[in-house]
């Protein structure tokens, strides 16, 4: 995901209220269900395609943040173990 | 004679003698049935009663029925016996093993079917160390009863504690061993040692206070009482109910750190956590730095693991929902719409050129219809249409007079004319039809 593209996810998640990644996962399967099967007006086909983008966006900055923890934690190990064998 | 014999033979000296009888007045010509002879014997030997012999039990079989079986020997010769008791007595008599020393009330019988000596015993009392031990064994019992044993009470030791203490004789081997065999594995493990008496009728004295003092230490999270083996006498201190009782109370895990070979001091039952010896203790107080390091690694690897696998799958699913055709491009459905459109615009305008050209042709038709009544066609065809100088139309020779100025409106254009004279009535001579160019006088 670039730059631009995590700013318009954060973007699209800032009005949101809280939502969690599976939450948002679950919404986003039924819209794909909805899309797929059709019946649905042209409105309603445009309304679902924008919540389907903003709920993958959603889920991408949830995941993005979940590596990003990794790396941060991995990075701070990895520093008290520095210290530790200078210290040693 | 050997003394087990020497009692029983003052015991029988009367029945002897009967049997002496018996024996005289035997020939091969007056015999006796076996049956008799032997419940003649048995019945002499019972008269014999009950007695009290000292012996060692040299080989005991506990079976499930209420019948037990042990073997006694003596405790100077070679002699050996068979004693049968009920299980109650064994019970009653505490721990009774193999090798132990006992003071057993026996009862002589012969057995009627076979003729063997055997013997019935009623009661059995330890003696010497046995007797300690069944004085320890029944001290257990009591306080088990009371539940000082229940695991349930055992607290759990810290992982790591912030100070040891421990409670060993002065520079004693077991004080060397907890200590050597902790700092190993946890260089920097601290321990408040208290040395005291660890065998004797004043050990427990010392023993008391050094773990009021250590259960109240704040900074003591836990606390050893350590000796490194001994005899069954030397390890009493650790079997004494005021110390039981006292380890029970503390606030602080006990380890009891004991080494002994057979039998347990009652402290290991009542500790929080039982040691077989004092270097046993010094492992299982303080976990290894090194395995701890290595375990370490290992769950933060297996966590790390865990959690980026299912952010990869995670992330695999949310790429697999995002590449959807109705995802990917959602002009898709635009198209169709877009489509719908167009074949619908087409048709509006096929409909709109028809209606048009429908029109079209009725306009025409309508235009030659005008056209065909208008004055024009007339002028077409040679006439003329006058008019005054007011526009007026002039359609009478009474409508103007002589030298009036009048327009004459021809097909393709207008003639300004005068009249120079006035002829009422119709013409004189039929006027051939005009051609188209000319003009009327």
């Amino acid at each position: 995901m670039t730059d631009q593209n995590q700013e318009t996810a954060q973007d699209q998640v800032a009005g949101e209220p809280e939502i969690g990644y599976e939450q948002a996962r679950d919404e986003l399967v039924e819209v794909v269900r909805r899309l797929e099967s059709g019946g649905t007006s042209l409105a309603e086909t445009m309304t679902l395609w924008e919540r389907g983008e903003k709920l993958a966006a959603i889920c991408q900055t949830w995941l993005d943040g979940a590596r990003r923890r990794i790396e941060d934690a991995r990075a701070a190990s990895e520093n008290i173990n520095d210290n530790t064998d200078r210290q040693a | 004679m050997p003394p087990i014999l020497k009692v029983y033979a003052i015991a029988l000296s009367v029945p002897l003698a009967r049997v002496t009888d018996m024996a005289s007045s035997s020939s091969p010509e007056q015999t006796r049935s076996l049956a008799w002879v032997v419940r003649a014997v048995k019945d002499w030997v019972e008269r014999c009663g009950k007695v009290w012999v000292e012996a060692q039990v040299i080989e005991l079989n506990r079976r499930s029925g209420p019948t037990q079986f042990l073997t006694l020997r003596d405790v100077d010769e070679e002699i050996s016996v068979t004693a049968t008791c009920h299980r109650r007595v064994l019970d009653a008599a505490g721990p009774v093993e193999s090798g132990m020393t006992v003071t057993a009330l026996l009862r002589p019988t012969v057995w009627s079917r076979t003729g063997r000596l055997s013997f019935e015993c009623s009661e059995i009392r330890p003696s010497g160390e046995g007797q300690l031990l069944a004085q320890l064994e029944r001290r257990r019992r009591l306080l088990e009863a009371e539940g000082l044993f229940d695991s349930g009470l055992h607290r759990p030791l810290p992982l790591l504690p912030k100070g040891i203490g421990l409670i060993t004789g002065a520079h004693s081997d077991a004080e060397r061993d907890v200590i050597r065999n902790a700092t190993l594995r946890w260089p920097a493990v601290r321990f408040v040692v208290r040395n005291t008496l660890v065998q004797g009728a004043h050990a427990v004295e010392q023993i008391l206070p050094a773990l009021a003092d250590l259960d109240a230490d704040p900074s003591v999270d836990v606390i050893v009482i350590a000796r490194g083996g001994g005899s069954l006498e030397d390890l009493l201190p650790f079997s004494d109910e005021a110390l039981i009782r006292a380890v029970h109370a503390a606030r602080t895990p006990v380890v009891s750190a004991i080494g002994h070979e057979a039998d347990n001091p009652i402290l290991d039952l009542v500790a929080d956590l039982r040691a077989s010896t004092p270097t046993d203790a010094g492992k299982r107080i303080v976990p290894d730095v090194a395995e701890e390091l290595a375990g370490l690694h290992e769950a933060t690897s297996r966590i790390r693991q865990s959690v980026t696998a299912r952010i990869t799958t995670e992330q695999s699913w949310l790429d697999s929902m995002r590449s959807r055709p109705v995802m990917v491009d959602p002009t898709a459905t635009l198209d169709i719409a877009s489509e719908r459109l167009e074949a619908t615009l087409a048709r509006l305008r096929l409909a709109t050129d028809r209606a048009l050209e429908t029109e079209s042709r009725e306009i025409d038709h309508q235009l030659r219809s005008v056209r065909a009544m208008s004055p024009k066609a007339t002028l077409d065809r040679g006439y003329a249409v006058l008019a005054d100088a007011g526009g007026a139309s002039v359609g009478s020779v009474e409508a103007t007079r002589d030298g009036a100025r009048l327009d004459v409106y021809l097909s393709d254009g207008t003639l300004g004319v005068t009249v120079d004279s006035v002829r009422p009535g119709g013409p004189s001579t039929p006027v051939a039809t005009p051609q188209k160019g000319s003009t009327t006088s």
